[in-house]
């Protein structure tokens, strides 16, 4: 009962990082038995895991915690650790000598508002999904140091991807006029759009010297590159012509920039951190940029069906401000009267109704449900094309890559 | 005849100026002199005016009563005049050489990259051509201070130099590429990332023409004539890296105005309209980000993690100052250090960094980048502290003709700090609040009557002062473009200094 306490405990909470260092840092002369004392243990873990699975879906309700069968893996979980790690030293590295822009600079930082922490999720899986220097017992104590320090190279993407993510939502609201953000007040409402301008500012030049100090050119001028599609796609946004804004290339042209690019270039950056081949590196590249698709697809879906599944529930926050996404762009391809209505403007309510009804006749929201399907497969595609790897956390971080995909596919919010 | 040689000379030249502008452009390219031609034509004409006088006087019967009698004319009076005529007429004609144009044109405008170029380039006969300039222009500036107005050109000696005009040529490449750099494929962002930068509102390019000037005084490579294929390449390679400092330092400058125009809701900038003003806030703020990020990118291609690691700084200081100008206590605003740190944020941080890279880069000690850093940082803050001092005096040397904009925004500069040291109740005053029209004059008064404005002035100079000094102590280089190149940089804190606009 002990162990299977024990073991629950380390298969619950620790990492897998962890677990194989608190597993595998003992004194050599145990390491035979250990090894044998450890698959062993992977049986018994194995056992307990399809036991405590078994227990587990025959006494829970299904609440918000689904539990995950044994090739299955929660990524949010599998990661948890090292995110509060990271989360720390962002919240560290925003500090600086002027209190209202220090205040300003990690409004988004503080506990509880950071968000899904979607982007650091990803980045520290692909980071293990790629890492294989992991398991080398043999050189071990150097393999620690540079694990750790590698480690904490790629923690250190995590960090960046954040701080820019950031410093894009507060120039946004700024942009926009928005009035919360994460469920509290945005930070031009509260502080100011002056502050909340210079904060993304702080956090842009924040990101850049971390940058710098990974002392890779490389990976700084796709970070940067990154930075400049988002600007390039927010600009897009806002000013598209008609006919742009009915072409389904340019909506895709323009969700990359904004949404998908940043992770695709940070995936490709930990690749490149690790030492893989080019490509490697265009693997990981290809799984950011389809997952970001897929997300942001689904968004411009649920924006619609918003909890339920029927239309009309949903915030409508998208099409409010004029901006044509997906599901309204299939529907125009069915539906070309749709064209007018839209180039009529969407303030009226009368036109949006309009337009909501053709939308609920019209294929939209399967169509765009099968696109961000498709993109999912191929993220999935490109995991599988990884070179191979008998390590369990490198398997462990495939999977959950893979589960991810499965996530921000089915996900109702 | 002096004087009336002198204002006739002043006129005519100024007929030659506004007509022949083709002939004015040309003086830069050593082709006829303006001030010779005038000369020239001077004598000519008080020669002629002399003998027509003279025949009216002595073959017409009738004295006109109003005129003066002309002077006698004696042989030592038509000596002299000869004399007068024929040496215009051979400084005239030596100006129209071809040889004089060529050196002319060589030793003025083409950049000491290319002058080595040529001048190693040529066959060594020529070296005389050296000599011949350093003649005349011993001889020229003698007659240009006789003559001269003053005017707005003024012209040097030998010894100081135009830092602008020496490199002029290297600054309209860096500004073309600056404008290829900054293309867009979304037209709006586009037109919006290039606004500052096209023809005309480009501001004074300061801050490129200091690290163009600064990157050829430590360049100890340009003059290797024996591997001169190598040392060619090599130097081009690394003169495109050192302008791609400029005209990353160009760009990180202007997002930082357009993120400032934004928000201090500025409407003009530059003589034109600011781009908010113009386009909207939203547009601005993107430009903003979009000129940064192009920054970030020219950066990661020099492959150099340190300069990007001080630009980035840079970028973060420029962040920082504006935050404190914004959000300072009252305390922290009567702070004289408060000032000069913010000071030297906002300003001089740029400036110092870019000059630390353009050390970096050309592979200088720690102790030369920190004296490149040294010169950057005083030369900043001296141009801050002129400028303070300039908001109040303005064009004039009284106060109050100025456009007073940072009093009237609230922001306490040196001149009001140095005030309130004398005069402790100005401190309550500035508390108070300096909307107040009534408020602003009672300052003014303040500051008139201590030595604000006087004590700035100093304090600049002595910054003005430490950069000369930094560039004094670089190592020595017998190179005569690095030579022409530091006392340039001098030159340029002297000009930072005694500026009036």
């Amino acid at each position: 009962m002990l162990i299977y306490q024990r073991i629950n405990r380390i298969l619950k909470t620790a990492t897998t990082y962890n677990r194989c260092r608190w597993l595998y840092c003992s004194t050599p002369h145990q390491q035979v038995s250990h090894y044998s004392h450890f698959t062993s243990s992977s049986q018994q873990v194995l056992g307990c895991r399809v036991i405590s699975s078994w227990f587990s879906r025959a006494f829970s309700s299904g609440g918000p915690q689904p539990q995950y069968e044994e090739d299955q893996v929660d990524p949010f979980s599998l990661v948890a650790d090292e995110l509060s790690v990271v989360a720390n030293r962002l919240r560290s590295m925003v500090v600086t000598e002027v209190p209202k822009l220090a205040s300003a600079a990690e409004y988004f930082f503080k506990m509880g508002v950071e968000g899904k922490r979607f982007r650091p999720t990803v980045i520290l899986l692909m980071a293990t999904a790629l890492n294989v220097q992991i398991s080398k017992p043999a050189s071990e104590g150097v393999v620690d140091l540079f694990s750790s320090e590698l480690r904490m190279r790629l923690q250190s993407i995590a960090e960046i991807t954040e701080m820019i993510h950031v410093a894009s939502l507060l120039h946004d609201d700024v942009l926009d006029d928005a009035d919360t953000r994460r469920g509290i007040g945005s930070l031009n409402f509260v502080m100011g759009n002056k502050i909340s301008v210079l904060a993304g500012d702080f956090l842009l030049s924040r990101a850049c010297i971390t940058l710098a100090s990974l002392k890779n050119t490389e990976v700084v001028s796709l970070i940067a590159t990154a930075v400049e599609h988002l600007v390039t796609g927010e600009t897009m946004q806002m000013s598209s012509s008609a006919e742009q804004r009915s072409s389904m290339d340019y909506y895709l042209q323009k969700t990359y920039y904004k949404t998908a690019s940043l992770i695709s270039n940070s995936c490709k950056s930990i690749a490149l951190l690790t030492g893989q081949t080019a490509e490697v590196a265009l693997l990981a590249y290809e799984y950011g940029k389809n997952l970001g698709l897929a997300f942001q697809l689904i968004d411009d879906v649920l924006d619609f069906t918003g909890t339920s599944s029927s239309l009309g529930k949903g915030s409508l926050s998208d099409i409010r401000h004029g901006i044509v996404t997906a599901p309204i762009l299939y529907a125009i391809e069915e539906f070309p009267e749709l064209q007018t209505v839209v180039d009529r403007g969407l303030d009226n309510p009368e036109n949006m109704d309009l337009a909501l009804e053709y939308l609920g006749k019209s294929h939209g929201i399967q169509r765009t449900r099968e696109l961000a399907a498709r993109h999912a497969s191929l993220a999935s595609a490109a995991i599988d094309s990884l070179p191979e790897n008998d390590d369990e956390d490198v398997q462990r971080s495939r999977r959950a890559l893979k589960e991810l995909t499965h996530i921000v596919i089915n996900r109702t919010k």
